[in-house]
């Protein structure tokens, strides 16, 4: 357990917090549950960074997916739920594709994510994103300059997708409503205002 | 020769090995003893710590004579661990040692059950109770001895076969070093340095290859391959294709009546030759002729015409002159040999590393191997030395280097094991820049840096206080400037935790090696086996490395796995030392499991022969019909002429088809008698 020293002061007490990982801390079913969802052994990750050289998101933030391999392993559950760096992996799968050990990356970050969502840690844009979708079939929907584009290029204003057959919309809700994604959007997006 | 004892009223001593709490942890060793005395024919049953102890010994040999036995089983570990130990104890107390059974209690028993006692205790009573019912009717056997051919045969003139052949050879041993290639030396001689001595490679190589074709014991036989193997240890019946050369040696001219012709090296034939191919030495770096030498220091000096390339146009022979050296119309020859025992030293070629896309060798111009790197580095290879980028000749002054390049890699695209020596070769690389280029920078992009031998640690301290620049990370993409031809290497620092793009004009891919393209078929010819990644497999991995499961046949050098030079010549020598022994013994002992046949109940119908795998059997005339007659020492008990023969005539020793049928009958219907 982390020694907790009783500073008045509260930034001092957050300078000087401690910071090691004491294994009591850990969850070892946390890993357990990574691989079970990922379907992947990520406990025979050797930590050579091929992921994170190979991932188009690191240079540009601070997401290390080879870190959150890493807290998988020794089970920091809070530590890497709680990170949104866990949100700003793309999915484009050349960590695995890459991976020496043969392991997936890209689906222990998204059984990561499974798990942060049970727990109803989601960021606000994937919420929205939720919602979109339920109201439009599309994540990114159609807008008029997008529109003129298509227009300009020959092509009809609106795609061959629920955008122009409208009708399908309401399987999409289907699908939606059963997992109960959309009202749980609404709900922790209501509660976070 | 011993005296065979014939069959009495079996008496048989049953001991039951602790082995510490090896065994006695999951088997309960009292109720195991209780129940082997209540077994029919056991005369006595005891236990001990460690049966193979010479205490443990000692009681067998002392209940032999006590209880005047005629059989023994020992309940212990495997019979390939300690069967020679207990026969060995057998024999002291006066018993044949085939009067010997072992039931494996440890390997298939405690080991695999050890959280089940209960279940564990009875398939130890099981094991006790089939290996005595077969003890009852085991029989004396005399081990028969063959001579052995007073020779070795070598394969791979690589530096591991090399110093094999030369202890062989010192030894006074009659020593055949065959060569798939037109020179001894292999891949040491293609390298520039050694680690961590920085020896010149060459320089300590050649005085062996001289030593070689010099030494009066070495039959050297170069581009010459294994056609076919048989026979048996101490007597191996080996093929060999003299593939054609189109050049004679002296000897050669003088067999055909040219005194004084043959070649002498002198390089007029590669001259005059139009033809030109690259050099495989070079790896491709440097043209050669049709006619041609790998390099200034082969061994033996002598051309060879590569008949794929060669337009026949005579200019080689008209050149040649008197010397009457050059033939082509040469076809390949094949040479009967005859050797006692063999060493495989087949060696290693390179992974072929374009595989690996990421990276782009082949696909970029100044993306390279470290073998290439070695011969740009050689002050006798392509560039004399002068290390340059191959898209435009420059001296590259950044230069990246990616270990485990395919190595440690378990996609399938790749080898899952350690290579060995990439780390230490790509430190002498970072040296040798360093050394050569004003200002040069190496940038190593390692896992881990595995320098594991005498003094390697410290050659490690020493190119780290050199300046050579270490990235602990695994590179993940190689990117090309189409303009530059400059790379960028991608890889993430992971002592830093972020991504690193390092712009190199130079990378050496520090690619994994695998076994060379001719040890399958070789290994085969042989029957020696391999494990799963190719590499092939010693008798045992830590008490006999060098030795195979097939008796006269040993392994040197790379060919059993990654090793550096120290370790493959180190192999060598105890390889050679392993294949002396039945020579300078003169006579091996060979297990008596021979196929017998019973002469009464042979029908001479011959269907066995050709079941043999071992040509082991033949049909001979005996009082006017034909039965089966078994050559000893070919055989090797494999059963398979046991098992087909329809009139049950064949009578396999030590597993004759009573003592397997007592076995299955105490199994299925035994117990408490």
């Amino acid at each position: 357990m982390a020694v907790k020293k009783d500073y008045k002061d509260q930034k001092l007490a957050e300078k000087l917090r401690d910071r090691k990982y004491y294994v009591s801390d850990t969850n070892p079913e946390f890993l357990k549950e990574v691989e079970k969802i990922g379907q992947t052994a990520a406990h025979m990750c050797f930590q050579c960074g091929t992921c994170t050289g190979s991932c188009p998101s690191a240079p540009r933030s601070s997401y290390r997916i080879r870190l959150f391999m890493r807290k998988a392993v020794l089970g920091l559950e809070e530590e890497a739920l709680t990170d949104p760096d866990l949100w700003l992996c793309t999915t484009c799968y050349t960590c695995t594709d890459r991976c020496p050990r043969d392991l997936a990356p890209t689906d222990a970050i998204m059984a990561m994510r499974n798990i942060a969502a049970r727990r109803d840690i989601i960021p606000r844009n994937f919420l929205q994103t939720v919602q979109l979708i339920y109201k439009t079939g599309h994540g990114v929907p159609n807008n008029d300059t997008n529109r003129a584009a298509r227009k300009k290029l020959g092509l009809d204003a609106e795609p061959e997708t629920t955008h122009k057959y409208p009708e399908y919309l309401p399987g999409i809700r289907k699908i939606l409503d059963h997992y109960g994604l959309k009202e749980r959007a609404d709900r922790i997006l209501a509660e976070g205002e | 020769m011993a005296e065979v004892k014939k069959n009495e009223e079996p008496r048989i001593g049953v001991f039951v090995c602790h082995c510490g709490t090896n065994i006695a942890g999951s088997v309960d060793i009292k109720s195991v003893v209780e129940y082997a005395k209540k077994l029919p024919n056991v005369a006595v049953a005891d236990d001990y710590q460690y049966m193979c102890s010479t205490p443990g010994q000692n009681k067998i040999v002392e209940a032999i004579k006590e209880h005047n036995l005629t059989g023994i089983v020992v309940a212990a570990c495997s019979p390939r661990l300690h069967e020679p130990t207990f026969r060995g104890a057998t024999k002291m107390g006066g018993l044949n040692p085939f009067r010997f059974e072992m039931a494996n209690i440890r390997e298939q028993n405690s080991w695999v059950h050890m959280h089940q006692p209960e279940e564990a205790t009875a398939k130890a009573k099981d094991a006790i109770r089939i290996a005595v019912a077969k003890a009852a009717l085991l029989e004396d056997l005399i081990p028969k001895s063959v001579p052995v051919e007073k020779a070795a045969l070598v394969v791979g003139g690589g530096v591991g076969g090399m110093q094999a052949a030369l202890d062989l050879a010192n030894a006074g041993i009659t020593t055949y070093l065959v060569e798939k290639n037109p020179t001894i030396g292999g891949r040491m001689s293609q390298l520039d340095k050694t680690f961590p001595t920085l020896d010149c490679s060459q320089c300590i190589l050649t005085p062996k290859m001289v030593d070689v074709y010099r030494n009066e014991n070495i039959k050297l036989m170069t581009y010459t391959e294994v056609e076919a193997v048989e026979g048996y240890i101490g007597n191996f019946d080996v093929t060999l294709r003299k593939k054609a050369r189109g050049v004679l040696t002296t000897e050669e001219a003088e067999a055909r009546g040219y005194v004084g012709g043959g070649c002498n090296g002198c390089g007029d034939c590669e001259g005059v030759c139009p033809v030109i191919k690259p050099n495989p030495f070079e790896v491709g770096m440097a043209p050669r002729k049709a006619i041609y030498i790998y390099h200034p220091q082969v061994s033996p000096l002598l051309y060879t015409v590569d008949f794929d390339a060669c337009v026949k146009c005579g200019l080689c022979v008209d050149i040649c002159g008197d010397k009457k050296a050059v033939d082509l119309n040469a076809t390949d020859e094949f040479v009967k040999i005859k050797v006692g025992t063999a060493i495989l030293a087949t060696g290693y070629d390179i992974f072929p590393i374009e595989q690996k896309t990421e990276w782009g060798y082949k696909r970029y111009d100044n993306v390279i191997t470290s073998l290439e790197f070695e011969r740009l580095i050689c002050a006798s290879g392509p560039t004399g030395g002068h290390l340059v980028r191959p898209s435009d000749g420059e001296t590259p002054k950044r230069i990246g280097f990616v270990l485990c390049a395919g190595s440690r890699d378990n996609t399938g695209v790749g080898k899952p094991y350690c290579s060995r020596f990439c780390c230490m070769y790509s430190l002498k690389h970072a040296h040798q820049i360093i050394e050569k280029i004003p200002g040069a920078v190496p940038y190593i992009f390692y896992m881990d840096i595995r320098s594991f031998g005498k003094m390697y640690e410290e050659f490690y301290y020493r190119i780290q206080n050199e300046g050579a620049k270490f990235i602990r990370g695994r590179v993940a993409n190689i990117l090309e400037d189409p303009v530059t031809k400059n790379l960028h290497v991608n890889a993430e620092d992971t002592l830093l935790g972020r991504p690193v793009d390092v712009e190199v004009d130079l990378v050496v891919l520090a690619a994994a090696i695998q076994p060379s393209a001719e040890t399958e078929r070789t290994r085969r010819l042989f029957g020696v086996s391999c494990s799963q990644d190719g590499w092939l497999l010693e008798a045992h991995p830590k008490l006999n490395p060098c030795g195979t499961t097939t008796a006269g046949v040993y392994l040197a050098g790379v060919c059993q796995g990654p090793k550096d030079i120290p370790d493959t010549v180190a192999q060598a020598e105890g390889a050679a030392s392993a294949a002396s022994i039945p020579i300078h013994l003169g006579e091996v002992e060979l297990e008596p499991y021979f196929a017998q046949c019973i002469e009464e109940k042979c029908a001479g119908c011959g269907m066995c022969v050709n079941l043999c795998p071992y040509q082991a059997l033949s049909l001979v005339e005996k009082d006017g019909r034909k039965v089966m007659q078994v050559t000893e020492a070919k055989c090797k008990g494999c059963g398979t002429c046991g098992g087909f023969c329809p009139g049950g005539a064949i009578w396999m020793q030590h597993f004759a088809t009573p003592q397997i049928i007592a076995q299955i009958d105490a199994f299925l219907l035994g117990g408490e008698q």
